[in-house]
């Protein structure tokens, strides 16, 4: 270990920092679409949607396989939102037909779906570098390659979050929301609160699923274990938004949501900056959530006072 | 607003953390190399590849504090990780960036292909399976490295020449390992030419293991095995069953033997590690782009031979193979 130690160097130029900030966007960009996700099981319907770990490595499975196919990039991103819905669906089924538990029942779609995964791709690791992805359109040919890649992903959340705020505002949306808050609400008003659910879940998984296909246009490559961690990062960046969202008014959940997850990848990167090994991250992830869930139930606690 | 307190906090602590990143900092110097080590996990095989690389380096005149300073990063098989690391030697500017086993080699490349960083990598099974190199073993970018593809055709005929009479050879894998299937396909390319059946178990992850082992070990004489990381972990598993049915294992590479295996054709991964470094060394020294440079094969397997397991087995090792012995192990890690 000594001569790793002897072997590390640190500094940080002009460079160095505009990467850092590229960095940090572009991943907090691509998370904060699975976070979306995760924020409607999580926040507003109250599930923990283990599915998530699973969908989010279909969605990079099906993108990789279907540009392979020479399938129009855009298009990859529309199926994977749908496969994801698909299996939001099946998790959705299990707990609310067949009574099976919550976490239970993502973790039942979860084990299934790494199969799956397996068979969809063919093998556990896929590369597509060869093939033209949603990053190498033709637009905005003026930036450089890695603000281009920003600017694409900017205008992708701003879709995510618009629509999925416009369908909150819905009849539909609006149901949604009572599950989580007020269950009997929707009985009341002669509404299954069970299809309410799967329809959540549906909709979360499909953005999970959406974020997994932006990844491997960024990547260029498929890995069976690229999933693992990804409910914990989401979870992380919907805890972090909600903070956000508290203390300032003006802005809305969705949108503290996606500053949430950038939010996140910041103290990450500055952590590896700081020369924090990549090993101790776990550690640092964890670390950051318990501080946030701390300080969190003490302000609580003194209000109750 | 205690939040607003907090978020004070932390902005400041990050611009601390930055101000104590620019006091270590280490400004480019002429003629000094900076190069990035990224490697995918802890591993025996793994490790050696990256000391090794280092010493072959070495032997070439670049050394750590002289010419050159090293930033050795380790994923723990985490792709978010892997991603930032190489995304941090994209911004620092390397000048070179090394990348061992396939996922980071394959996420080295994906970050670095539009900065022209030339992009080192090592203890990639497939080059070509992994989108590294065409079907001619040319570079797809500026890219280039050492492929670990095990001496399938030696370690049969040893098996072969060790037990003769073995018709049918277990391996057991991990079905998501695309290294483990490739190498499973060689083994069944070669295996007709001994009159060699090979007979395959899959498993999922560890706790699969001892199932999986009672299985396979029912119908086969011989077990040998790939370099499955997940098989590789839980190696002790596979052992303690095979002995109580008196049936050997031989393993894919010499750190299995030390373990228990009664015997292998390996690769050694230091001596991986050293090639790699002298290709390395030939880069930066401006004699070859990495991009002109076809990947390379370790060229040589040495054979590895435990006598503990086979006074274990009651197996008599033939003198010949004994002489024949990259090193004999006598006792068992």
């Amino acid at each position: 270990m000594d001569a790793i130690e002897l072997l590390k160097f640190y500094f940080i130029t002009p460079q160095e920092i505009i990467g850092i900030l590229t960095g940090v966007l572009r991943e907090g960009l691509m998370y904060s679409v699975a976070s979306l996700g995760v924020y409607i099981t999580y926040k507003i319907l109250d599930f923990p949607d283990m599915t998530v770990d699973s969908s989010f490595p279909l969605g990079m499975s099906i993108t990789a396989i279907l540009l392979i196919l020479d399938v129009p990039p855009i298009l990859t991103l529309c199926i994977s939102f749908i496969a994801g819905a698909l299996v939001g669906v099946i998790t959705g089924i299990i707990h609310v037909k067949f009574g099976v538990r919550d976490l239970l029942s993502g973790i039942i779609v979860m084990t299934a779906l790494y199969s799956i995964n397996l068979r969809i791709a063919g093998r556990s690791n896929l590369p597509v570098f060869k093939k033209p992805t949603i990053f190498h359109l033709e637009y905005f040919n003026f930036l450089d390659r890695s603000m281009k890649t920003i600017l694409i992903l900017l205008v992708i959340v701003a879709i995510c979050k618009i629509l999925l705020d416009y369908y909150l505002k819905t009849k539909n949306g609006y149901l949604l929301r009572s599950v989580g808050d007020n269950e009997k609400l929707v009985t009341a008003l002669a509404k299954d609160k069970g299809n309410v659910k799967i329809i959540g879940l549906a909709i979360a998984n499909g953005f999970v699923a959406f974020a997994g296909s932006i990844f491997t246009h960024d990547r260029g490559f498929f890995e069976i274990s690229a999933g693992t961690g990804t409910l914990v990062i989401a979870v992380s960046n919907v805890i972090i938004g909600m903070q956000i969202a508290k203390r300032i008014k003006c802005i809305s959940d969705t949108t503290a949501v996606i500053i949430g997850s950038i939010l996140y990848r910041a103290c990450i990167s500055i952590a590896l900056s700081w020369g924090l090994e990549p090993r101790d991250l776990k550690l640092i992830t964890a670390s950051l959530l318990l501080i946030i869930l701390v300080m969190n139930s003490i302000k609580r606690k003194n209000k109750v006072a | 607003m205690r939040t607003k307190k907090i978020l004070a906090i932390i902005i400041s602590l990050s611009m601390f953390m930055s101000l104590s990143s620019c006091g270590k900092k280490s400004s480019k110097v002429e003629g000094e190399f900076r190069i990035g080590i990224g490697q995918f996990a802890e591993h025996p095989s793994l490790d050696n590849c990256r000391e090794g690389f280092l010493l072959g380096l070495r032997e070439e005149g670049f050394e750590q504090g002289k010419n050159v300073t090293f930033r050795i990063d380790n994923a723990q098989t985490d792709g978010g990780f892997a991603s930032q690391i190489f995304d941090n030697y994209v911004n620092n500017n390397m000048d070179m960036i090394v990348a061992i086993a396939t996922p980071m080699a394959q996420m080295a490349y994906s970050r670095a292909k539009d900065k022209n960083i030339p992009v080192i990598f090592t203890a990639v099974t497939d080059p070509v399976a992994a989108e590294l190199a065409d079907e001619n073993g040319k570079p797809v970018g500026n890219i280039t490295g050492t492929s670990d593809k095990l001496p399938v055709d030696l370690q049969l005929s040893l098996i072969h020449e060790m037990y003769p009479e073995a018709k049918r050879v277990g391996i057991l894998y991990t079905t998501s390992e695309v290294n483990s299937i490739s190498s499973i396909e060689e083994y069944k390319y070669y295996a007709s030419s001994y009159g060699i059946d090979i007979i395959t178990q899959g498993i999922s992850d560890t706790s699969d293991m001892a199932l999986a082992c009672d299985n396979i070990l029912n119908k086969v004489d011989v077990m040998t095995n790939v370099t499955d990381n997940t098989v590789v972990a839980s190696l002790p598993v596979l052992l303690s069953k095979a002995n109580e049915k008196n049936i050997p294992v031989f393993g894919s590479e010499i750190e299995q033997v030390k373990k228990g295996c009664i015997a292998c054709m390996g690769l050694d991964y230091v001596e991986l590690g050293k090639q790699t470094g002298r290709m390395a060394a030939k880069i930066l020294k401006g004699e070859v782009e990495a991009k002109n440079l076809n990947y390379e094969i370790i060229e040589s397997a040495s054979l590895y031979v435990n006598s503990k397991v086979a006074d274990n087995l009651n197996y008599i090792i033939n003198q010949d193979i004994i002489d024949r012995a990259n090193q004999v192990f006598d006792t068992i890690s």
